[in-house]
């Protein structure tokens, strides 16, 4: 055994031991000398970590990866300074869940936050009380936490340099942004930092249906009609889609104010409006960092909890399957060491990748039981071979899918219908092949690796349908 | 769950009073002249998309305009939000602009800091922020003083602004144009009253609409999910929702501590 795993085991015992005082434990209790056995060999560590994360961004919404319809110098700043991947992936489609797997390392039906406004369960740590007991890291946390309360002043392992404002991130982003700029301008060098920005936009967009949901033959601003982007090639959806997304899809704005396609196209500009919104406010976090003299040492991190379904499939929002929904944009920068200006398509990563890459950044080892791995390999042009597959879950655990180098594949409970595509020949995803006599070995294949996933999960069995996913399709 | 009904359609005057968050219009002093001094302040409410809940005033802004030379004038800002657990955000400067029509910058000094939920100051995150325009940006503006420049204005068709952006003086937003878009109807305790509209597009921001009453004083801004509302209560009002937050926030706290 390694041992670490007996370090961490002990430590998950303790949590559970200790429930809601678990985080006082791991702010006192003294470091063993497995920990220490643990320790990684020296590899280069940066003096700050910065992890920016934003809500609801579709992974199209950089200017320098492609994006024609935004200006977004601080994001396209990152994207060339750095990695982003074009392959990563939300391990839930909805912000609590999406941010208890970030957080956790472990997925959101492990952590008990199937649904928005629940707590990681308290046997397992979050990457604030790991780093405040394994690192010499402060931690610091800034907006959107969701863990269960959107916002709050008391988050276990980190100190709260501001919150915000639910639902308001044209608001409250700004404050928090400007908070985050005296930190980093009053921060001493000497003195390491983990520092999160969890920024509320472009999420916004969904108060901007609800605010717009009516009247769709009138373009409330004429002036817009030619600057309206165009609708994406995969507008129209499949009538024969499980169930579970033919339900979401009716019960939207789109669907009950029966849009037409160019206030389609208004959503979509808007959309695009907030993000450059939250670009600004990311470029005034690496305008202190550079200021303060802090960017050449620090490990800058940005991704989303989930993307936007901006129009693909007719959706919008999140909690579905689609690339557009499930899909984030993951940028990693750290000047001469993470690879510079390189957009690597050809690993897959998830949301449960954070914790461990972060971790190996930060010289530790991982809490047990992650069900990501470390980036970091990638990051720095190591060879490192590709994952087989990654899996996401859906809102209260109702649904599964699998992507694979080639193929995605999508389960929901009590639902008869999958779907399969081939990511490659159909990246749009608008040809399900799971009925299709050519791919059933395929499906078949996909099918048992979500059974041997979901045999390795620790799902208490409080959470709702975990005997479902237990007994996955055979 | 409470009844919850989509108001599915944008914020204007006329919809701001069905939400109850107009009651009136402010009656406009006679001596008041947009290019002489004066003191405007403005409840920020925010809208959750709902007709029933999530509406609510989250700050205020108070803009005072000073005059400052035959060509130039200072505009003192101080802006408060209220954020989750009774912490206030609080942004404070003054602004030197030209008097000409975008109001162009010349100089400001700006501090941001933020009061903590026991209304302490916290000051690891005070920021600074003093700067002149760079050198080639001639035709640049803050959004505060677009709250000033509008109203001097010409009401007329052909008013086009174009200028870039400094938001909050410090974010910088390109390509932005301020035109007029006529005058519009409100109907308020049964008196008939026509607003001018002028409308801002540009990149970074959502289209943001001025509703000007007819003495030409800015009333009402409109940007999707937020509006400022000129309103001279807004600072007794915003201490009075500190208040109770702090309130919240304390009672939570001990909740907490009795549990531990």
């Amino acid at each position: 055994m390694n041992p670490n795993d007996t370090i961490t085991q002990l430590n998950r015992r303790d949590f559970i031991k200790l429930g809601g005082s678990a985080a006082t434990y791991f702010a006192t209790a003294p470091l063993t000398e497995n920990v220490f056995a643990g320790r990684q060999r020296r590899k280069p560590k940066p003096k700050n970590i910065v992890l920016i994360i934003t809500d609801q961004q579709h992974f199209d919404t950089i200017a320098a990866g492609g994006c024609r319809h935004v200006r977004t110098p601080a994001l396209d700043r990152l994207k060339t300074s750095g990695i982003s991947f074009t392959q990563s992936y939300s391990a839930n489609p909805l912000c609590s869940p999406a941010r208890s797997a970030v957080f956790s390392g472990r997925t959101s039906s492990e952590c008990a936050v199937q649904v928005n406004g629940r707590p990681i369960r308290s046997d397992i740590p979050n990457l604030g009380q790991w780093f405040s007991e394994q690192t010499d890291y402060e931690t610091f946390y800034a907006g959107k936490w969701h863990l269960p309360r959107t916002y709050t002043s008391t988050i276990p392992g980190f100190k709260v340099v501001n919150t915000g404002i639910g639902g308001f991130g044209y608001l409250c982003d700004t404050v928090m942004s400007r908070a985050c700029e005296g930190f980093l301008r009053n921060r001493s060098q000497t003195k390491p930092f983990l520092l999160v920005a969890s920024f509320m936009q472009p999420h916004d967009i969904c108060e901007w249906l609800r605010l717009n949901m009516n009247d769709p033959a009138k373009l409330r601003y004429p002036e817009l009609a030619g600057a309206l982007p165009e609708l994406p090639d995969n507008f129209e959806f499949d009538e024969n889609e499980p169930d579970a997304i033919r339900q979401r899809r009716r019960n939207n704005e789109p669907f009950k104010g029966k849009w037409d396609q160019e206030h389609w196209r208004y959503y979509r500009w808007s959309y695009y409006r907030n993000i450059e919104y939250v670009d600004a406010e990311i470029g005034r976090v690496f305008q202190a960092l550079e200021d303060s003299g802090h960017l050449d040492d620090t490990l800058i991190v940005m991704t989303a909890d989930h993307g936007e379904g901006m129009g693909h499939h007719q959706m919008v929002r999140k909690s579905s399957f689609y690339n557009e929904a499930v899909r984030v944009p993951l940028l990693f920068s750290w000047p001469g060491h993470v690879t510079q200006n390189k957009t690597d398509a050809v690993h897959l990563a998830s949301g449960l990748d954070m914790m461990p890459t972060l971790c190996d950044y930060a010289g530790i080892q991982p809490p047990a039981h992650m069900r990501g791995m470390s980036l970091r390999n990638i990051l720095e042009g190591n060879a490192s071979p590709a994952r087989e597959f990654i899996v996401s879950e859906v809102t209260n655990n109702t649904g599964r899918m699998v992507r694979t180098e080639s193929f995605k594949y999508i389960t929901y409970k009590d639902n008869q219908t999958e779907q399969l595509f081939d990511m490659k020949a159909d990246p749009g995803e608008t040809k399900n092949l799971a009925s299709s006599s050519r791919h059933a070995s395929t499906l078949a294949e996909h099918r048992n690796l979500l059974t041997h996933w979901e045999a390795r999960l620790d799902v208490p069995s409080s959470v709702p349908n975990s005997d479902t996913w237990r007994k996955a399709r055979g | 769950m409470a009844k919850r009904t989509i108001v599915g359609e944008p914020l204007t005057p006329s919809l701001l009073k069905e939400l109850g968050a107009i009651e009136s219009l402010p009656s406009t002093p006679a001596h008041f002249h947009p290019g002489r001094e004066w003191v405007n302040s403005y409840r920020i409410w925010t809208c959750h998309g709902y007709r029933e809940n999530g509406n609510q005033n989250v700050g205020y802004l108070r803009i005072r305009r000073v005059r400052d030379s035959d060509k130039t004038f200072k505009l003192n800002v101080h802006e408060e939000i209220l954020q989750t657990d009774a912490r206030v955000g609080i942004t404070h400067g003054t602004i030197t602009c030209r008097n000409d029509a975008p109001a162009s910058l010349i100089r400001w000094n700006v501090s941001s800091r933020l009061l903590g939920g026991d209304g302490e100051d916290i000051p690891e995150v005070l920021a600074i922020n003093n700067g002149t325009p760079d050198e080639g940006m001639d035709s640049i503006t803050g959004d505060w003083c677009l709250f000033e420049a509008v109203q001097r204005l010409s009401p007329d068709r052909q008013t086009s602004l174009r200028f870039d952006l400094l938001e909050g003086m410090s974010l910088v937003k390109l390509k932005h144009t301020l035109s007029y878009r006529g005058v519009h109807p409100i109907n308020i305790h049964k008196k008939e009253t026509s607003l001018h509209r002028f409308v801002q597009f540009g990149s970074g921001i959502l289209p943001t609409d001025y509703w000007l009453d007819p003495g030409h004083r800015l009333w009402i801004v409109t940007s999707m999910n937020k509006a400022y509302i000129l309103d001279d209560r807004a600072e007794t009002l915003f201490e009075r929702d500190v208040e109770r937050a702090r309130a919240s926030y304390r009672n939570r706290a001990a909740q907490r501590k009795s549990k531990q």
